[in-house]
C-alpha cells in the first residue's frame, strides 16, 4: 500500500466572480522513501497538492490517504496532532521563530509529542549533527546567515522523525552556493536515512535530483511528460519489474 | 503549557518597550484599585465591626462635631446603673479638624486605667507607668506617629495641645492607631480651658446578653430629664453617621476602582491584539508543527495574563507597601478611617490581575488560533 495515496483531489476557490480550479481530480501515489519533486507555472497548485498532502489546507473534495487514514476527514485538532507526528515541512523562507534560538527552533515539534526532556535533548543534538550547525545551537535565527537559517529549518523538519518531509521551494530565497549545500543535505536525508521527500519547486536542478519528477499542467498531474490515470503507479510498476 | 514557558516570555521581551508599557500602565491602575480597595475596607471595618456593634456611643442630640458635643460626665454614673451595662467610658474628644482631612489628629482623653481595660493596645515603644504617672502624658498611635514622625520623649503640639509622648501603640482596630491617647482631665483642661466635668461622648461597653437597640433607646430616655439631650447609637452606625459624607464619597470611588479594572482589561487586550496581529505568520507556522488551534489561544492567554499579573502584582505591592509605611487615613469630626494593608486585597487584586489577563486575552487569543495556515503563509 502506497504511504500517500491522493485520490480525485480537487480544489476550487473563488476570486472574485471566477472559479479558479488549481487541482482537477488529481490522482498521486507516494512510496515510502520516494523522493518526489514537482514542478510547475505559478499559480498552477503545486502548493496548493503540498499543502493538502501535509494536512494544512483542505481540498474541495476527493481524499488524501496517509499510511491509510483519510486526513481530509480529520478536525483541525486532529489535524494539528498529526502532523505533529508526521510531517516535516521546510518552507522556503524558513520561517523560524526569531526569538527561539537555534536549540529551540529545532525542539519546538518535540514539545508537542510525549517525550522526557533528555530524549529530546538527544534528538535535537542529533538534528544539530546532520545539518552540522552544533556550534550554532545558541544563535538567534538574526545571528544566522540565510542558509543557516534554512539548515535549522530542515534539522527542525527532521528532528520528530516525521513520516513525510514537504518542502515548498526551499532553495528558493537561497544563493546557488548555498543552494548545492541545501540540495546535498536534502539527497542525503532521501538516500542515507531513507525519509520520503516531496518538494515543490521551480529550480529544474533541484527537481532533477528527484527519483520521481512530476508536473503540474491545467490541473493535471503529469509524470515524466506523460498524463496518467494514477501518478505513480506505474512509476512504481516498472521499478518494480 | 509550561514547555512553552520560553516561547512566551520571549515573546513578551521581544517587544519589551510595548510590553513593559503594558505592564506600568497595569501596575498604575492596580495601584489606585489597591487604595480605593484600602479605603472601602476601612469604613466597612468602621462600620461593620462586630465590637463596634456590641458598643454605644452616648453623644449629644443634634451635634456631630465633637468640639460641640457637650455632656455632663456623670451621665457616666446614671448610664452605668441600667442593666446589660459593663463599663461606661466618659471620652473628651479634641481633633485639629472637624472637616475631613487627611492628616486630622484626635485626641482622645480616658480615665487612664479604662483606657487600658477597654482598648486592645499594644505598646511599641514606651511603658504605661509613665502614662499613669503624668497627666500631660500621652501615647501615640503608630500611624500618627508615622505621619507626623512623632517618637517617645518628644513633645508634640498642636491645636494649642501639648503633650510629653510617652509611647507609641498599635492596636488590633487600624482606626485606633490614628488616635491620641491622654488623661481625660488633660485634655478638659487643656488650651487653657476648664471643662472638667464635661466630656464629649460615653462610650458603653455591653453585656453579651444586652440588646443594644433596646439598651440604647433607654439611655436617651433616661436620661432626658437630665441638662443635655443625648442620642445613642451603636458605635458603628454613629461611625457610619459621622462620615455619611466622606461615606458617599469614598461609595462613589468604587467606580474609580471599576474604571481602573477597565484601563487594565483595554490596555492588555490592546498590546495583545497589537502582539497576534504582528505574528500572523508565525501562528501559522506553529500551528503548520502542529500546535492545535487551542494550544495558539492558551499560548496568547498566557502572555496577555503574564502582563496583566506582572503590572497588577507590581501595583498590588506598591500600593500595599505604601500603605503599610504611610500611615494613611481620611477622617472627620474626630473619626478616623485607616487604610491599612490586608491581605484579602492583596489576593482580590491579584484574582483581578489574573481573571482581567484572561479577558483581555480571548479575543487575540480566538483570532491567532483562527489563523488559516495557507493564507498567512502567503500574506506576510
Amino acid at each position: 500500500m502506497p504511504l500517500v495515496e491522493v485520490r480525485k483531489l480537487t480544489k476550487q476557490f473563488r476570486k472574485g466572480d471566477e472559479v479558479i480550479t488549481p487541482l482537477q481530480e488529481v490522482h498521486l501515489d507516494i512510496e515510502r522513501g520516494d523522493f518526489v519533486s514537482l514542478m510547475g507555472s505559478s499559480g498552477s497548485g503545486k502548493s496548493t497538492l503540498l499543502n493538502a498532502i501535509s494536512g494544512i489546507d483542505r481540498p474541495t473534495s476527493g481524499e488524501i490517504f496517509v499510511n491509510g487514514r483519510d486526513i481530509t476527514k480529520m478536525s483541525r485538532g486532529q489535524l494539528a496532532d498529526w502532523r505533529a507526528a508526521n510531517i516535516g515541512y521546510i518552507f522556503q523562507m524558513h520561517n523560524l521563530i526569531p526569538v527561539l534560538t537555534a536549540y529551540e527552533n529545532i525542539e519546538l515539534p518535540l514539545l508537542l509529542l510525549p517525550m522526557s526532556a533528555s530524549e529530546r535533548q538527544k534528538r535535537v543534538e542529533i538534528a544539530l549533527d546532520a545539518v552540522t550547525l552544533r556550534d550554532r545551537a545558541n544563535h538567534y535565527p538574526r545571528q544566522l546567515s540565510g542558509g543557516q537559517e534554512q539548515r535549522v529549518g530542515i534539522a527542525r523538519a527532521i528532528v520528530a522523525n516525521p513520516t513525510i518531509i514537504v518542502g515548498d521551494e526551499p532553495t528558493g530565497d537561497l544563493d546557488s552556493v548555498t543552494t548545492d549545500q541545501i540540495l546535498d543535505l536534502i539527497q542525503r536525508l532521501n538516500a542515507e536515512l531513507g525519509m520520503t521527500l516531496l518538494l515543490v519547486t521551480h529550480d529544474p536542478r533541484v527537481a532533477a535530483l528527484a527519483a520521481r519528477q512530476l508536473r503540474l499542467e491545467n490541473g493535471k498531474l503529469i509524470e515524466k511528460g506523460r498524463e496518467v490515470a494514477i501518478v505513480g503507479a506505474e512509476f512504481h510498476a516498472r521499478r518494480a519489474l | 503549557m509550561f514547555k512553552f514557558a520560553p516561547y512566551v516570555v520571549k515573546g513578551l521581551w521581544r517587544n519589551r518597550s510595548r510590553t513593559l508599557l503594558t505592564v506600568s500602565g497595569s501596575a498604575v491602575a492596580l495601584f489606585v484599585f489597591c487604595f480605593v480597595g484600602s479605603v472601602q475596607e476601612g469604613l466597612a471595618r468602621l462600620t461593620e465591626d462586630q465590637q463596634a456593634q456590641r458598643t454605644l456611643i452616648v453623644f449629644q442630640e443634634n451635634r456631630f462635631c465633637p468640639a460641640s458635643s457637650k455632656l455632663p460626665e456623670d451621665y457616666a454614673r446614671t448610664v452605668g446603673k441600667i442593666s446589660g451595662v459593663r463599663d461606661v467610658v466618659p471620652i473628651k474628644v479634641f481633633t485639629n479638624n472637624c472637616r475631613a482631612s487627611l492628616d486630622v489628629v484626635v485626641f482622645n482623653g480616658m480615665p487612664p486605667d479604662q483606657l487600658r481595660s477597654v482598648r486592645d493596645l499594644t505598646l511599641l515603644a514606651g511603658n504605661w507607668g509613665d502614662f499613669e504617672s503624668r497627666t500631660d502624658a500621652a501615647i501615640v498611635g503608630r500611624a500618627v506617629a508615622q505621619r507626623r514622625g512623632i517618637d517617645v520623649g518628644e513633645r508634640f503640639t498642636i491645636g494649642e495641645v501639648t503633650v510629653h509622648v510617652v509611647g507609641l501603640f498599635r492596636s488590633t482596630v487600624p482606626a485606633e492607631e490614628n488616635y491620641i491617647y491622654t488623661h481625660l482631665d488633660f485634655l478638659q483642661r487643656a488650651r487653657g480651658k476648664n471643662e472638667v466635668g464635661t466630656i464629649t461622648q460615653l462610650e458603653v461597653l455591653l453585656d453579651e446578653s444586652a440588646d443594644p437597640d433596646r439598651l440604647a433607646t433607654q439611655i436617651d430616655a433616661q436620661l432626658k430629664s437630665g441638662p443635655v439631650a443625648t442620642s445613642t447609637r451603636s458605635k458603628g452606625v454613629f461611625q457610619r453617621d459621622t462620615l455619611a459624607d466622606l461615606a458617599e464619597l469614598i461609595g462613589f470611588a468604587h467606580w474609580l476602582g471599576y474604571a481602573c479594572v477597565g484601563l487594565v482589561l483595554a490596555l492588555v487586550a490592546t498590546t495583545t491584539v497589537m502582539a497576534v496581529q504582528d505574528r500572523i505568520k508565525e501562528h501559522a507556522v506553529l500551528q503548520t508543527l502542529g500546535l492545535r488551534p487551542g494550544r495558539i489561544f492558551r499560548l496568547v492567554i498566557a502572555e496577555s495574563v503574564l502582563q496583566s499579573l506582572a503590572g497588577g502584582l507590581l501595583g498590588i505591592g506598591a500600593g500595599l507597601a505604601l500603605l503599610a509605611w504611610g500611615g494613611f487615613a481620611v477622617g472627620a469630626e474626630g473619626v478616623t478611617i485607616a487604610f491599612k494593608p490586608s491581605l484579602e486585597l492583596a489576593l482580590t487584586g491579584a484574582l483581578v490581575s489574573a481573571v482581567v489577563g484572561v479577558l483581555a486575552g480571548v479575543i487575540p487569543g480566538w483570532q491567532a488560533a483562527r489563523t488559516e495556515i495557507v493564507s498567512a503563509l502567503r500574506a506576510a
